[in-house]
């Protein structure tokens, strides 16, 4: 019982009493798939760095006043993740992430993909992103890990943004079921 | 009436709205329990949307960034107490400045113009000085950088942190702004959520205070936009502070 690990809502109530130990659980948890997330959006590793940095000084900072209505620790702390490299995509001009399957092909830069780690988790969430219709798939990729808003989906895929919603709201309610199913 | 969201909760679930929408909904769901419920649900089916990228290991140094970084977030707070000063007892005025100048002291490499300009224009510098360690010492501090026609401006919010003491915005140089429009600073949090903390128009004076009578805690970073009224959608952001205060990580 002694080795057991602390929750993660644990270590949030330990970031928000100043732990500087919980917070290197936590980083130990998530730092690794938070900065995946990071390199995935921003295509390179010292923005995705930066970012990772910035967004567990956030939580650390913000742990506070964490409420878990905003979702669980993880969700609560990937999101500001997500947050903050869109915010650095949507500044620059010249890199829009390619989509998912063609990202994947790309070879890294000095990191490796650890592709024959991926977990159970992993392998659902892409099997229920990979059973979208194609269109459905874009949508939701570029709108999240591309940084691109509904409007510029809109003109960037010369469809209506009625159609980029309709993409959207269906697609994530297919992704829904899929995972309900697999759980 | 009750102006439902569901158009935009997927947008606005996988971060696809521009600051403007997003703050719109954001205030939306704060009142609207229905619409809150859809976008948990959604959140939820996008907060899976991480675990399909491939993974990839960070430089073991990102691990002693991240707990340095925090560490030195921590220090003002341990080191300060003892010769922390009551901002009772300081005219607003001496406050004012010694905010501004404790602003560009923390934050002098960020605004060197503004201290020059400080440092030429007061004499009372030095006195000052004792008054600024005080409030640096607990107390945290963003420097919002105007841009646009913003540009040389700047604001310096400070949270006191001591009981009972309330935060407050410290503007340099703020240019007038067109008749029937509002300045509005929001504070922002870790998730992007914009909470709106005071509305004010510029007073025509060098520095200007502003009050804050919102709570800091779980915001950390701070704009001002330029507003056409001092409620609904927010404006143009005229002023924004950096994604985080510096730190003394590498």
């Amino acid at each position: 019982m002694s080795d057991q690990q602390p929750s993660d809502d644990a270590l949030l109530s330990s970031l928000a009493a100043r732990d500087l130990g919980a917070l290197a659980s936590l980083y130990d948890r998530y730092g690794r798939l938070a900065y995946s997330l990071a390199y995935r959006i921003l295509g390179e590793s010292e923005g995705a760095e930066d970012v990772v940095q910035d967004a567990f000084l956030s939580a650390w900072r913000g742990a506070p006043g964490y409420r878990r209505e905003r979702g669980n620790p993880r969700a609560w702390l990937l999101s500001i993740v997500h947050h903050r490299a869109v915010d650095i995509l949507r500044r620059k001009t010249t890199f829009r992430p390619a989509p998912l399957e063609v990202a994947e092909l790309q070879p890294g830069d000095e990191d490796t993909a650890l592709a024959a780690e991926r977990n159970v988790e992993h392998r659902t969430v892409r099997a229920a992103l990979e059973s979208l219709p194609q269109a459905q798939r874009r949508t939701i990729e570029l709108a999240y890990f591309g940084g691109y808003t509904h409007v510029e989906l809109s003109e960037l895929m010369g469809v209506p943004l009625g159609t980029v919603k309709g993409r959207m709201r269906i697609g994530l309610q297919k992704m829904r079921r899929a995972l309900e199913r697999s759980r | 009436m009750n102006d439902h969201v569901l158009d935009d909760l997927e947008a606005y679930a996988l971060g696809a709205l521009g600051q403007a929408d997003a703050q719109h909904i954001a205030a939306h769901l704060a009142t609207c329990g229905s619409c809150r419920t859809e976008a948990a649900a959604l959140a939820e089916v996008v907060g899976t949307l991480p675990d399909a990228v491939a993974l990839r290991e960070p430089r073991a140094t990102l691990r002693e960034r991240v707990i340095a970084a925090a560490r030195a977030d921590l220090q003002p707070t341990t080191a300060g107490d003892p010769r922390r000063r009551s901002l009772g007892s300081i005219r607003p005025a001496r406050v004012a400045f010694a905010g501004l100048i404790a602003a560009v002291i923390v934050l002098g490499a960020i605004d060197v113009d503004a201290y020059r300009r400080v440092s030429s224009t007061t004499a009372e510098r030095n006195e000052y000085s004792a008054i600024v360690e005080s409030l640096r010492q607990g107390a945290r501090v963003w420097y919002m950088t105007g841009k646009n026609d913003f540009a040389g401006s700047g604001g310096t919010l400070f949270d006191p942190r001591a009981d009972g003491k309330q935060p407050f915005v410290l503007f340099h140089d703020l240019p007038a702004i067109p008749q029937g429009k509002v300045l509005t600073i929001w504070l922002v949090s870790p998730d992007s959520t914009w909470a709106r903390a005071a509305t004010f128009r510029p007073n025509g004076h060098d520095i200007q205070w502003v009050q804050i009578t919102a709570e800091i805690a779980g915001f950390d970073r701070c704009a001002v936009t330029l507003d056409d009224s001092p409620w609904g959608r927010h404006g143009t952001i005229v002023m924004e502070s950096r994604i985080a205060p510096p730190t003394s990580a590498p």
